[in-house]
């Protein structure tokens, strides 16, 4: 027999506050772009530092009939630990793709399988800003900086004006 | 203008929408000019709210959902009515659920 329930309330939308688990996240992003259509969503996590950073908002794009290239950053599953990733890849070899965190020097995602790839990284949104650095032509240069770990020597190099930039940009956004 | 909800009306739910019920947790993403915004256009149902979306199906009429809710939760038939008109019509402004047929 079927149990009522005696607590009854008012049904309604919920917006505001929703937390939802990974899985569910991948499940919903799987069947938006199986659908031919873009998925937004917020990031987390440091491992594409500085052109994706973690809370920026990105839109993952169906992959078109050309598969992903060098630079392209793509989402994909990873198939061991089947967490969700938005990696740069850094070369293309029989269909599989190396695939790192701009900002994991050393520690590459490995070869992965073609079919993992679930679309790749159209835009970056920061402060309602869109950010092209990193998705524009520059990706290849940047994949072959990722893979030699001149990227990463680069990085450091910059970290000395990160604040010199943020003030400038500081005082840009008040005047 | 909002359209009067008959009880011999029958909905189904949008093409537009992507819905998944993840451990118990209804999780709706509007389809909106071919984005699905999880960032700004993300919703949920309450436990009531999900079991009437659970029966907007294209196949049963609201007099149908009214008396399937009757059977799982304790409220008066009145209330039940009203509620379930009333969450049809906001699904329906949403773009959430279309109307299906009128039997």
């Amino acid at each position: 027999m079927k149990r009522l329930h005696p607590d009854y309330k008012r049904p309604a939308i919920i917006k505001n506050g929703i937390s939802i688990p990974g899985t569910a996240m991948i499940e919903i992003m799987q069947e938006v772009l199986s659908r031919g259509m873009s998925f937004r969503f917020r990031a987390g996590g440091f491992s594409m530092a500085p052109f994706i950073r973690d809370g920026d908002i990105i839109s993952v794009s169906p992959l078109s009939s050309i598969p992903p290239g060098i630079g392209d950053v793509v989402a994909f599953l990873h198939p061991e630990t089947k967490l969700l990733c938005i990696h740069r890849v850094l070369y293309r070899n029989n269909g599989a793709l190396m695939i790192q965190g701009d900002n994991l020097p050393g520690n590459p995602d490995g070869m992965i399988p073609g079919e993992a790839i679930i679309g790749h990284v159209t835009r970056v949104e920061r402060s309602g800003r869109s950010i092209k650095l990193g998705l524009g032509p520059e990706r290849i240069f940047l994949a072959i900086l990722s893979r030699t770990g001149l990227l990463e020597v680069m990085r450091r190099c910059a970290v000395p004006f990160y604040g010199y930039f943020r003030r400038r940009r500081a005082l840009c956004e008040k005047s | 203008m909002t359209k009067s909800i008959g009880t011999d009306m029958v909905f189904a739910r949008s093409n537009d929408v992507v819905a998944r019920e993840i451990d118990g947790m209804l999780i709706i993403v509007p389809l909106t000019a071919g984005v699905g915004d999880m960032e700004d256009d993300l919703f949920s149902m309450n436990e009531t709210g999900t079991a009437i979306w659970n029966m907007i199906d294209g196949k049963k009429t609201i007099k149908e959902i009214i008396s399937g809710l009757k059977e799982e939760f304790i409220a008066g038939q009145g209330e039940i009515t009203k509620d379930v008109t009333g969450i049809v019509e906001e699904l329906l402004k949403r773009r959430m659920i279309v109307e299906a047929a009128s039997s």
